[in-house]
């Protein structure tokens, strides 16, 4: 039955909410079906008839000058149609490009290699075999260099220079440059007040911690397809990227075609976690020889190019220090961080935001004074520093203050739930004013605590542990992490973020069809987020059209209305907003055409779920679906004809999702072996639109969080070797590793925004890592075991057990 | 990525002989399982290659020795050698001190300690077995070395080196074979 109104077949209330699923329900993901038989069309899926593949030949140095490459093997190798080098863009001026962090990038080397695997040549064939086999043909004459792999010694006086290009450029980017390997110095907050603050404190601590290279590693590696059509002079790119509109108009930026002749198309993209938003060499060499070729060419990833590559996260050495009161109020937080960027500076932050987002480490505390200071760095390692499945350096931010915590409460002994409790910020407090300036918008943290508190019965969990600790026979150590973490996501407002001079807001087209069926585009891409689900259900809420009738569409450039991508958990705080507002465009003219098909004032018509009734007089309605076909022939005087709305949304604020997570681990004192019993997540991410969606999303955060803290790190030897380059070596847990997740929720709405929604992919990673250290480190605390670094696997815990003499009998 | 070994191989000729041969830079390369050298580009410099296979995996380096210093008094080799892959994905290099130790009348000791770098593939891939593959290799070269010195020693025509191409399978089992047995070998291993 539709929505037709005839007043005695009116269905319950209930059953035209089931049939609208809209938000709160938990509507089956409308992606699902095809990806779970294989129907997905994913860029390698993507075959244009004359395309050929091309391959890149790469650096087996981390530093190294070049001294000649002979090419002519691998042209005379039949099937083979190019060889690329930097001499041939040279003259196209595409040997090097801009990064979105304003520095600039070797497409392929220019006269030397600065980390291993860097992009020299990019061979193109008939096929991806005949391509791999000519790339081994291509003789490159290297001379090794110094390789300088540490960057705490990057600043040395005799260390080796990573980048001959900028060497003598006293001003970067991000202002002065003190030495050839320093990118950017970036202060925030008063260092006067807080260097006071921690000269007359009662207690201080101070913590050294590194957060380990690690990489997203999306299922689907990175690649694109680019047709170049010599005719029409028109490019047309299928890519792997979060954010297709960017890339459009900094391919236009690059090759001076016009926006309006390159199409961008993210079709289904398998995971994006940040590893999608930048741009990468293999993109341009494809559409350059495409545009060279007038073919069409691909260029895929291997897994270990895209481990070795293609952006990493973190690698963030930090030092955190507290000031506090004998009770544990904090009284100011002082950070350093040296941050090493790789041979490049391709992070992937808000233009002027060199640390991204990093401010937040004030956390969910109420700390009077803050300064932190990050100095960005480079060495000969993969380029990169994207935000894996978190908002801009907030990971690490949260992991900094969640240990800082721990560490003060251990020094003062105080339980690290108490110690909390003592510094949360009230809920009267909000908005708040952090000292490094962002304001909060809305939280609610000590029920959030109480509530995971009381799940686990924590006292409980502390009567046990102590009686294990009494215990010397006891075979397991036990230990409880707590995280009490403030996210920031929904990047954000124009006059705080932009990416190349573009403010960070987003969009929504929504066309309403006579039928009563909507198609609904957007400028974001879901990447597994279930846009095409949850975006849905927000229409059917604001607007009354059922989910089941609205198309989503995103990510092609040629349709989608101009926005800034998916990533930084920015797709509801940004997009859904648009969404909403777009939505309610949609009712407000429906509304004016229902009130004219039943002959009444608009004023005196009301939205009753998925149409509009008479005041006082229910019996009187028109459905969405009648206002719809209305449009197209029976709109009042004076209206357009047509039922659409677009939406370009700028956020007034950030949003900031928070959450409570406890973990319990047993650690086996002999083997280092590591069982986390239990986990249990919180989470407050303000309205909620999709709670089964939320569940997965925070499943697979949390998974990702768990692979983080306990095995991944792409390690790189004294030579600048990748030793985490394959799937045998860098961690990606399954089903099997995985440990069982408890979730939960409370509901904090933002204020600002139009649904109050926060966001939540990226809560369950920021607030699980420094769960799973907090737990680790406990199980160690009471031998005066304060930090332990990353990841927590095997072998790194026997270490710490073998250091305090643990694993003897 | 970096290692360095020092290995003790008993020679059975004198300290004389082995010293001569040792000197003979075609000679020793070609004990070298998997080496050989192609070129002598004067009495310093040589070119060679070593090829190793692994499975499916197949590496051939291509480079250059160079003989740094040979101190007759005593009886001190130092070469460096430097190459890469043919397909460009791997660098090695190596530096090794060679010198024969007299332990009186008819036998001596090689001693050799070098420096092994890996760059690239090799030592993405080979680098958590090398320390077990250069043992062995080294295995190999003592005894291909031993046999060349002792045909030397009683001037007899020496037979040729074992292998031209190193075996990669036999390579395989003997580094399992002693991971194996280095399980059961206590603290020593």
């Amino acid at each position: 039955m539709d929505a037709t109104i005839d007043n005695k077949t009116v269905p319950s209330n209930e059953e035209r909410l089931a049939k609208l699923e809209g938000m709160g329900c938990s509507r089956k993901r409308y992606e699902d079906p095809r990806f779970i038989q294989g129907k997905g069309n994913y860029v390698d899926d993507i075959k244009m008839p004359n395309m050929l593949v091309g391959v890149m030949v790469r650096s087996p140095y981390a530093h190294a000058r070049i001294k000649s490459i002979d090419t002519s093997k691998a042209l005379a190798h039949p099937g083979v149609y190019a060889v690329l080098t930097a001499e041939d863009l040279k003259p196209l001026k595409l040997h090097w490009m801009p990064t979105l962090a304003g520095d600039v990038q070797a497409v392929l080397a220019d006269g030397k290699v600065v980390f291993q695997n860097q992009e020299v040549a990019f061979v193109v064939a008939e096929d991806r075999y005949i391509a791999a086999d000519a790339a081994e043909l291509v003789e490159v004459d290297y001379e090794p260099l110094a390789v300088l792999v540490d960057p705490l010694k990057a600043m040395a006086a005799d260390a080796p220079t990573v980048r001959d290009d900028i060497k003598d450029k006293d001003v970067g980017a991000h202002g002065a440059r003190k030495h050839p390997n320093h990118i950017f110095t970036w202060d925030i907050g008063d260092k006067d007040k807080t260097d006071r603050a921690f000269d007359n404190a009662e207690v201080t601590v101070k913590q050294d911690m590194i957060y380990q290279r690690v990489h997203p590693c999306p299922l689907e590696t990175c690649g694109c397809v680019a047709s170049f059509d010599k005719i029409r002079g028109d490019l047309l790119v299928y890519i792997t990227s979060q954010a297709p509109h960017v890339v459009r108009t900094v391919v236009g930026m690059l090759s001076s075609i016009p926006e309006s002749k390159i199409r961008i198309v993210s079709p289904d993209i398998g995971g994006g976690f940040g590893n999608k938003v930048g741009i990468y060499p293999g993109y341009v060499c494809a559409i350059v020889a495409s545009i060279v070729l007038g073919r069409p060419v691909k260029w895929i990833e291997s897994r270990t190019e895209n481990l070795t590559t293609t952006a990493f996260a973190r690698d963030y050495h930090m030092t955190g220090e507290l000031a506090a009161d004998k009770d544990g109020k904090i009284k100011a937080l002082r950070v350093h961080v040296t941050a090493d960027h790789g041979a490049f500076d391709a992070c992937a932050d808000p233009s002027k935001w060199p640390a991204g987002m990093f401010h937040v480490v004030t956390g969910s505390y109420d700390i009077p004074n803050a300064f932190v200071s990050v100095d960005g760095i480079y060495t000969n390692k993969c380029p990169g520093g994207v935000s894996y499945r978190c908002s801009f350096r907030v990971t690490e931010a949260v992991y900094l203050i969640e240990r800082m915590v721990d560490v003060l409460a251990q020094k003062l002994g105080i339980d690290k739930a108490e110690i909390r409790f003592r510094n949360f910020l009230r809920k009267d407090q909000f908005p708040y004013q952090t000292a490094l300036g962002l304001e909060y918008d809305s939280g609610d943290y000590e029920p959030a605590l109480r509530k995971g508190l009381a799940a686990l019965d924590y006292p409980a969990l502390r009567a046990e542990q102590a009686a294990r600790r009494a215990d010397p026979d006891a075979a397991t150590l036990m230990g409880i992490g707590i995280c009490t973490f403030t996210e920031i996501v929904g990047a954000g407002p124009s006059k705080m973020c932009d990416i190349l001079g573009i403010g960070m807001f987003d969009s929504c087209e929504i066309r309403v069809h006579p039928d009563g069926s909507a198609i609904a585009r957007m400028g974001t891409i879901s990447q597994g987020q279930g846009h095409q689900t949850t975006y849905a259900q927000i229409i059917a809420s604001v607007a009354g059209i059922p989910a089941s009738l609205i198309t989503v569409e995103e990510g092609d450039t040629a349709t989608a209305p101009y926005g800034l991508g998916t990533y930084g958990s920015r797709s509801t705080p940004v997009a859904g907003a648009a969404i909403a507002r777009a939505s309610h465009k949609i009712r407000e003219k429906a509304r004016k055409i229902a009130a004219h098909l039943l002959e009444v004032s608009p004023d005196d018509v009301e939205f009753d779920l998925d149409r509009f009734v008479v005041k006082g007089a229910p019996d009187q309605a028109k459905s969405i679906k009648e206002v719809a076909w209305a449009a197209y022939n029976n709109v009042p005087e004076g209206m357009e004809m047509g039922l659409e709305a677009v939406d370009y949304y700028d956020p007034p604020n950030f949003t900031f999702p928070f959450g409570t997570y406890i973990c319990v681990v047993d650690v086996d004192r002999y083997s280092g072996e590591t069982k986390i019993r239990r986990f249990y997540a919180l989470d407050d991410c303000g309205t909620r639109i999709n709670p089964m969606i939320i569940e997965g999303q925070i499943h697979g955060g949390l998974t990702e969080g768990f692979a983080v803290a306990m095995g991944q790190q792409l390690t790189y030897d004294d030579a600048g070797n990748v030793l985490g380059g394959t799937l045998m070596d860098y961690f990606l847990p399954t089903s099997m590793e995985t440990p069982h997740w408890e979730t939960d929720f409370t509901v904090t709405p933002s204020p600002h925004h139009p649904i109050g929604a926060k966001g939540v992919a990226e809560s369950p990673h920021v607030g699980s890592i420094p769960c799973f250290t907090a737990a680790m480190v406990d199980a160690f605390a009471h031998l005066g075991v304060t930090h332990m670094n990353m990841p927590h696997n095997s072998f790194r815990v026997w270490q710490q057990s073998h250091a305090l003499n643990l694993d003897q009998r | 990525m970096n290692v360095v070994i020092e290995k003790v191989f008993p020679m059975p000729c004198s300290a004389d002989t082995a010293w001569q041969f040792l000197q003979n830079i075609e000679g020793v390369g070609n004990c070298m399982p998997g080496a050989k050298i192609t070129e002598r580009v004067d009495d310093k410099n040589h070119k060679g290659t070593v090829s190793v296979k692994v499975g499916p995996a197949s590496m051939s380096f291509r480079g250059n020795i160079e003989v740094r210093e040979v101190d007759a008094a005593t009886r001190t080799l130092h070469l460096i050698g430097t190459g890469s892959d043919v397909t460009g994905t791997s660098g090695a290099s190596m530096d090794l001190v060679a010198t024969v130790k007299d332990t009186g009348g008819t036998t001596c000791e090689l001693v050799g300690k070098s420096e092994v770098g890996m760059t690239g593939k090799a030592a993405a891939f080979g680098g958590r077995v090398m320390n077990s593959v250069a043992e062995q290799i080294l295995k190999q070269f003592a005894a291909n070395f031993a046999l060349q010195v002792e045909a030397l020693q009683s001037q007899q025509v020496a037979p040729a080196p074992v292998q031209s191409e190193m075996n990669g399978l036999a390579l395989a089992w003997a580094v399992v074979r002693d991971w194996w047995r280095g399980l059961f070998a206590g603290k020593s291993a």
